[in-house]
């Protein structure tokens, strides 16, 4: 109980930290509830390591054109956010393109994924002045969350979030039935392209704030779990992003209370949440189920 | 006002720059009831997507007696081509008819709800409103859709085969409907379908589609027991 009321007290001193992690878990949801209906789930494994290894681009090319850039700088949290979304974005877009070649597209994203995935850790070999500091920042460099960055997500986050709400029946009608929206003379590729912008958004600031497999956690299991508990679309994507932030908050109390690293201790929780969701339902249809014979 | 609600002038469909239609030439009337019929492959849905604008004319003109951009029509479509990971009501899928009146920054109000609510009844659901779509049995998803169609407040509603995959009694009661609407509203309707004896009885002119020709008729013409007799053998 005494943690619970030191981390949320004014004076907390990772606040920011935790007020990112609760960010990070209330939208990566909001975003994922697309890539759950779009049928797009392995794209959130790839998209946040494509994301990673834009960072570690971002960061290699200016060493090598302008020299070694500043750590802890305003500057370099730019940077990594310019290399994060100029590479999911163009990694998104390629996938989403190819995306109607429907039998190869594991394939495509498995490739996608270990290539960034190699790309990252040679990006790195090739920065060793950086290494260090940048392996915090790939993994996820949520403690080192200040006032600036959480200034950035506010405005990122809230932007999205408000887009996503106030063109809801827009994405909800292209994602649902695009022939529909055809017909009604919406223009299904700029309702695409503009989801997939904050999709791109969202997950390069994610894997900045929380690293990749925090911002994929989020992405797709809160909103695993609020399928299973809703039946209309407004609850379920408010239900999801409901269940992130309440993971991400109890997670981060967990990761201090019982000293355990931040980002798995929140993916776990988020998993048993999902777990123990599956197993109610499957007891109750199968109670459901064995009333009726 | 022409009483042409769509006229298609030489024009040819395809997929791929790949013509599986050609030089297709034909007019549908207001209060018209037609139905697009021809053995599997011929081109039915293709026909039907291209008259929607869903696919490229290749070649020709399709010319519509409406605008299309502020009352665009109603399009019923085969409902396996929906997605069921989605969590959405009965309402909110009627609704969805709605959107093609709504611009993007205009939320959803009292009088589209009050619209779907009336489309809803019109095809015998009300009451199911609230209910999971993918809860429902196939011909009651059928009657969803078509309800959403009439959300529209389209000047010509379009079914791909509004009776696949349900069972006879249900199709019977779709297809009764459907009559109903052309005839109680004097909606133009065009279906495509493959249930000949259901379609025979109630559509008053048939699209016959083979080897990539059509040929347009009145029903009792196009589907007289003689000619079935050549292209299928007996009922």
């Amino acid at each position: 109980m005494d943690t619970l009321v030191e981390i949320v007290s004014p004076g907390f001193l990772l606040r920011e930290a935790l007020i990112g992690s609760v960010l990070v878990g209330c939208i990566c949801p909001l975003v994922g509830v697309y890539f759950v209906l779009r049928r797009m789930i392995f794209l959130g494994v790839a998209l946040p390591q494509v994301s990673a290894a834009g960072i570690a681009l971002a960061f290699l090319t200016y060493r090598l054109l302008l020299g070694q850039h500043q750590h802890f700088m305003a500057s370099e949290r730019w940077l990594a956010l310019l290399g994060s979304l100029s590479c999911t974005l163009i990694g998104l877009l390629i996938l989403a393109a190819l995306a109607q070649h429907r039998e190869t597209i594991e394939a495509r994203i498995g490739v996608t994924y270990a290539i960034a995935a190699a790309a990252t850790i040679l990006c790195l070999a090739l920065d060793p002045a950086a290494e260090a500091h940048m392996v915090n920042l790939l993994k996820g460099d949520i403690l080192a969350t200040t006032g600036l960055s959480l200034t950035l997500m506010v405005g990122v986050f809230g932007a999205v979030a408000l887009l996503l709400l106030i063109f809801r029946k827009e994405f909800l009608l292209v994602s649902f039935d695009r022939d529909q929206a055809v017909i009604f003379g919406k223009h299904a590729g700029l309702w695409d392209g503009l989801l997939y912008l904050m999709i791109g958004l969202t997950i390069s600031l994610g894997v900045m704030t929380a690293g990749p497999l925090v911002t994929f956690g989020f992405l797709v299991i809160p909103p695993l779990t609020a399928r299973m508990l809703t039946r209309q679309m407004l609850t379920f994507s408010l239900t999801a992003a409901g269940l992130g932030a309440m993971t991400a908050f109890a997670g981060f109390y967990c990761a201090y209370r019982f000293d355990l690293p931040l980002g798995p201790a929140e993916v776990a929780l988020a998993s048993l949440g999902l777990a123990v969701v599956t197993t109610t339902r499957g007891l109750s249809r199968m109670l459901g189920k064995w009333q009726v014979t | 006002m022409s009483n042409t609600l769509l006229r298609l002038q030489d024009v040819s469909l395809g997929y791929d720059g790949q013509a599986v239609l050609e030089h297709i030439s034909f007019a549908i009337e207001r209060g018209e009831f037609l139905a697009l019929l021809g053995p599997n492959g011929a081109g039915k849905t293709t026909l039907l997507r291209g008259m929607l604008g869903l696919i490229p004319v290749l070649a020709g003109r399709i010319t519509y007696g409406f605008d299309r951009s502020t009352s665009p029509p109603g399009y019923v479509p085969q409902r396996d081509t929906l997605d069921p990971i989605f969590p959405i009501t009965v309402r909110e899928v009627v609704l969805m008819g709605t959107y093609a009146r709504l611009a993007p920054l205009r939320p959803i109000g009292r009088q589209q709800r009050q619209l779907a609510a009336a489309c809803l009844a019109q095809v015998g659901l009300a009451s199911l409103a609230d209910r999971p779509f993918w809860a429902l049995s196939g011909g009651q998803k059928q009657r969803v859709l078509i309800a959403r169609g009439l959300a529209v407040e389209p000047n010509i509603l379009l079914l791909d085969e509004p009776t696949a995959g349900v069972d006879p009694g249900a199709a019977a009661a779709i297809m009764d409907l459907i009559a109903q609407l052309n005839r109680d509203r004097g909606l133009t309707v065009v279906l495509v379908s493959h249930h000949l004896r259901l379609v025979r009885s109630l559509v008053r002119s048939v699209l016959w589609i083979e080897d990539g020709r059509v040929s347009k008729g009145a029903t009792e013409v196009m589907l007289a027991p003689e000619r079935i007799m050549d292209i299928f053998g007996p009922l």
